[in-house]
């Protein structure tokens, strides 16, 4: 059998800069290729030259990209005219891309974007376009696919969107399939369904397909062959099975080490640079993990004391006015729980079910609707705003978007020096500057970077400095809303580990919210799953994922990808 | 979508009994304490006795308030008058056109009538009826000039981003801000001169000029179109330049979005991609851009209006400014103001037609 697709040495570069460096893969009629790597791997770019979709500012320096197309011809891809690209894109190739918010265009309807899809190859009319499109959004597993054929994107659902992207890709049965991070925005249960379909879909249309993840998870789920990249190099390649049981190369045995395990509990992560550098040894030892007895025991100390914060009845609704009538949206309904000095509660839930807003509702950033909060013995809910200001001192908050939550105009020192000047913690701007570059120091960044600005730092970095600035007015309580979901597994593991230090070093409190349910069970020694606003399970994460009393928890354990074949 | 332009609708209501209020508060207070306008009416030499009378007669001797509450009633549609020549609130029947709804007694009630201007100073003619004749000329005029602009500005602005970076771009993007820096006054001084005068032979266009012009012989009143073309050309070019950058530029940013991509991995060509999908999306700051200037155009004609010798309201209220004739100019005002609360009122509307996510 001859691959539908042969790259070769392929090199693509912006500007000066080479962003793939020599790669070459082949992919054969009717098998799934998963390619793995972190943000800036290339992973991406190789993909969208395979279509010639990049930008004005990419371009393919060298390399060959053959293509056997319908006929069995043998095309070569960066030498064909745009005219003749323009033929195979969407007939021979077809793309689902990351963003299903984004990848449709807000202003034409669902149907009709299909639809031109399908009229741009095909000479049929509207009609018959139309019907072909109903088809296909059943064979996607649209519901109500009449209703959704004239609805706009803004109507449908993250997981919705994606189906139309993918009836839109398969519209004119395509051999070769590109999946760049298709489901890397939506929920786990979704993400479940999603490549379901799409596994279904390649084998009744016999497709060839790429798909393109950041989570190894995901690509033991459904990759038949696997290429993990770093640094826009193919770093390793080979039978998904055997690449995760023998990983061979240090950068994919660490992506793999790194992402917090189901079956055990660690110390400490280990990180990919640990495995560069070649000293993983001391984290493979016993002591790197936590026995039953031991963490038993820390939970004995831990929940004898009284409760740092105790929540009673607590609600949150929101009144959205459309039409004549106002609609209340019970965003947190009656949740109750405490939070013990010392420990990590994790909060975990699929997006919407309200635990953003728990944790916000917590620190009054968002008053509530109904309930009271205690915290140290003080009820917050009842604290006039000046009081509310000396409180939140020991309550801090880190949020998800490491890019946003900076002021790119501050620089990286008066952004943590900032909080201190409000509460007036320091009298005089030395000692104010000496305890920013301790804070420097523990988040583990270089003193003299307090000079620079957020844009000279990555995503990692800056959750640092965020955590930093957090820190900065010495809170006992800190509530972590997704602050690891915006980074790579890698970037993660160290942000996790550094929380872990932090907690250590300066005796924290976390509430630990994610939708990661691998990452929560990780960091907590209780863990509350939350859906539709309440709670429907808490307790022990170990006991929960052993034996999940609630169904919705079970799914969502169930959801978890690579669970099935989980890789050691 | 009724309920939000009802929404709208009655916002636009209140700003312009907001800017009624603030009109009169000015102007009222200027003219209690000061005669000059009345010296612009009767001349430097009248007696002591002659002014205290027009005072009286124009209510310029009462509170600024009453003054006020007596214009915003004029103003009103639904009002309070009386059918007593007397009273202060007589509903003058050469002056107002409307009947009484809802009486009162046997003189006075609520009567439902046409907003009153009041009457010009200078001339005494009814500012409501004076302001109805220059209206259309400026209309014409605004509209022309704002329709050319948006039709070339929007091409050229696709034309730019097709291009982008390219010589065509870069030579629309040098003449555009030529466009942008040249002030109409001086525009329309160079066009009049050459256009209508220099290459007269060649145009068959007059340097001056308005939309109707009556005929010497016959007293009829022709609409000459050509006379139009000057005008409304030297008005666009500004409106232009800003309209094909701001397409350009928005254009350009959308290109860069996720859909774009997904339509061209569809296998459609640029001009379609721009034409089906970029277009619309991109639409909305220009949208906004065009009714900014559409009003302006309303309200800041003068010089074009002034200089091409068109009737319309900027003429009318640079004369009234003149004479202190302050009725006609509130007039003026009001009308331009009522005329950028439509507008917006139907930009709004457009915005709900182009982007399905802001229809309710």
């Amino acid at each position: 059998m001859l691959p539908i697709i042969d790259v070769k040495e392929l090199v693509v570069s912006f500007g000066e800069t080479d962003v793939v460096k020599s790669v070459s893969f082949d992919i054969m009629p009717g098998e799934t290729l998963g390619i793995v790597g972190e943000s800036g791997s290339g992973k991406s770019v190789t993909s969208l030259s395979l279509m010639r979709l990049l930008d004005n500012s990419g371009s393919i320096r060298s390399g060959i990209i053959s293509y056997r197309n319908k006929k069995n011809e043998q095309l070569i891809i960066n030498r064909l005219s745009e005219n003749q690209m323009r033929a195979l894109r969407g007939a021979d190739m077809a793309m689902i891309f990351q963003e299903p918010m984004t990848s449709l265009n807000p202003v034409l309807r669902c149907g009709q974007q299909v639809m031109e899809a399908i009229r741009v190859h095909n000479k049929i009319s509207r009609k018959e376009a139309r019907e072909r499109t109903l088809a296909l959004f059943e064979k996607v597993r649209l519901p109500r696919a009449r209703q959704i054929i004239d609805a706009w994107p803004h109507q449908l659902s993250g997981g919705q969107k994606q189906r139309v992207m993918i009836a839109m890709a398969i519209s004119c049965n395509p051999r070769l399939l590109i999946a760049d991070e298709p489901t890397t925005a939506l929920d786990v249960t979704v993400q479940k369904e999603i490549l379901e379909l799409l596994l279904g879909l390649q084998e009744e249309y016999g497709m060839s397909m790429i798909f393109i993840t950041h989570d190894l998870g995901v690509t033991t789920d459904i990759a038949h062959r696997v290429l993990v990249m770093h640094q826009g190099e193919v770093v390793e390649s080979g039978k998904t099975n055997d690449l995760f049981s023998h990983p061979s190369h240090p950068y994919t045995k660490g992506l793999i080490a790194c992402r917090p395990p189901v079956n055990n509990r660690l110390r400490r992560l280990p990180v990919v640079s640990d495995f560069l550098s070649g000293n993983c040894n001391i984290l493979e030892q016993e002591e790197n993990t936590i026995s039953k007895h031991q963490r038993e025991e820390h939970h004995k100390q831990l929940y004898a004391g009284d409760p740092l914060m105790r929540v009673e009845g607590l609600s949150k609704i929101y009144e959205q006015s459309g039409g004549w009538r106002k609609h209340k949206i019970t965003a947190v309904d009656q949740v109750s729980f405490e939070v013990y000095a010392g420990e990590t509660l994790g909060l975990v839930g699929e997006s919407g079910c309200g635990k953003t807003t728990l944790g916000r509702c917590l620190l009054r950033l968002i008053e509530p609707s109904q309930g009271r909060i205690w915290f140290d013995g003080q009820e917050i809910t009842a604290m006039n705003p000046s009081t509310l200001r000396t409180i939140r001192k020991s309550m801090q908050i880190v949020f998800q978007d490491p890019y946003s939550s900076l002021n790119p105009r501050m620089s990286i020192g008066d952004a943590i020096s900032e909080p201190m000047r409000v509460h007036g913690l320091y009298r005089n701007r030395s000692a104010c500057k000496k305890r920013m570059e301790d804070l420097l120091t523990q988040v583990g960044l270089p003193i003299s970077s307090a000079g620079r600005l957020p844009h000279e730092f990555s995503g990692g970095q800056r959750q640092r400095i965020v955590i930093a600035r957090a820190l900065a007015v010495n809170p006992r309580f800190l509530i972590c809303d997704e602050s690891v979901s915006a980074l790579d597994v890698s970037v993660q593991a160290q942000i996790l580990n550094l929380l872990n230090d932090l907690k250590k070093e300066n005796g924290l409190t976390y509430i630990f919210i994610s939708h990661d349910l691998s990452v929560v069970k990780y960091m907590s020694d209780r863990m509350l799953v939350m859906n539709r606003g309440r709670i429907e399970e808490s307790g022990d994460p170990d006991q929960i994922f052993a034996f999940p009393t609630s169904p919705y928890t079970s799914k969502l354990i169930d959801a978890i990808p690579g669970k099935a074949n989980s890789y050691k | 979508m009724i309920r939000y332009f009802l929404h709208r609708v009655g916002y636009g209501i209140l700003v312009l009994a907001g800017i009624a209020i603030i009109l009169g508060l000015l102007f009222f207070t200027y003219l209690n304490n000061n005669n000059q306008a009345i010296y612009e009416m009767t001349g430097q030499n009248t007696s002591a006795a002659e002014i205290e009378r027009i005072r009286d007669e124009y209510h310029m001797n009462k509170p600024v308030l009453i003054q006020l509450a007596l214009y915003l009633n004029d103003l009103s549609p639904l009002a309070y008058h009386s059918h007593s020549p007397n009273s202060n609130l007589y509903f003058k029947p050469d002056s107002y056109h409307g009947f009484r709804i809802i009486p009162i007694g046997n003189q006075e009630g609520f009567f439902l009538k046409a907003p009153y201007l009041r009457r010009s100073y200078q001339t005494q003619a009814l500012v409501g009826s004076t302001l109805l004749q220059c209206l259309p000329g400026t209309l014409i005029l605004a509209l022309s000039a704002m329709i050319l602009a948006s039709i070339l500005g929007i091409f050229f602005g696709i034309v730019s981003t097709w291009t982008y970076g390219r010589w065509p771009d870069k030579f629309l993007l040098f003449i555009s801000t030529l466009g942008m820096s040249l002030p109409s006054f001086f525009i329309a001084i160079v066009f009049s001169w050459l256009f209508g005068y220099v290459w007269h032979a060649h145009t068959g266009l007059n340097p001056w000029g308005n939309l109707f012009v009556i005929d010497d012989y016959t007293g009829q009143s022709n609409i000459v179109l050509k006379n139009l073309i000057l005008p409304s050309v030297t008005l666009g070019i500004r409106p232009l330049a800003v309209i094909m950058q701001l397409t350009r530029n928005n254009l350009y940013d959308v290109m860069s979005s996720d859909y774009i991509r997904t339509a061209r991995s569809k296998g459609l060509g640029t001009i379609s991609v721009i034409l089906k999908h970029a277009l619309r999306n991109a639409l909305n700051p220009v949208i906004t851009a065009i009714s900014g200037w559409l009003g302006s155009l309303l309200a800041g004609a003068v010089f074009v209006e002034y200089i091409f010798g068109w009737r319309g309201l900027g003429r009318e209220m640079v004369n009234g400014l003149q004479k202190l004739d302050y009725p006609v100019v509130m007039g003026s005002i009001l009308t331009i103001a009522t005329m950028f609360v439509l507008i917006n009122l139907l930009v709004d509307l457009l915005y709900g037609v182009m982007d399905p996510r802001i229809r309710r």
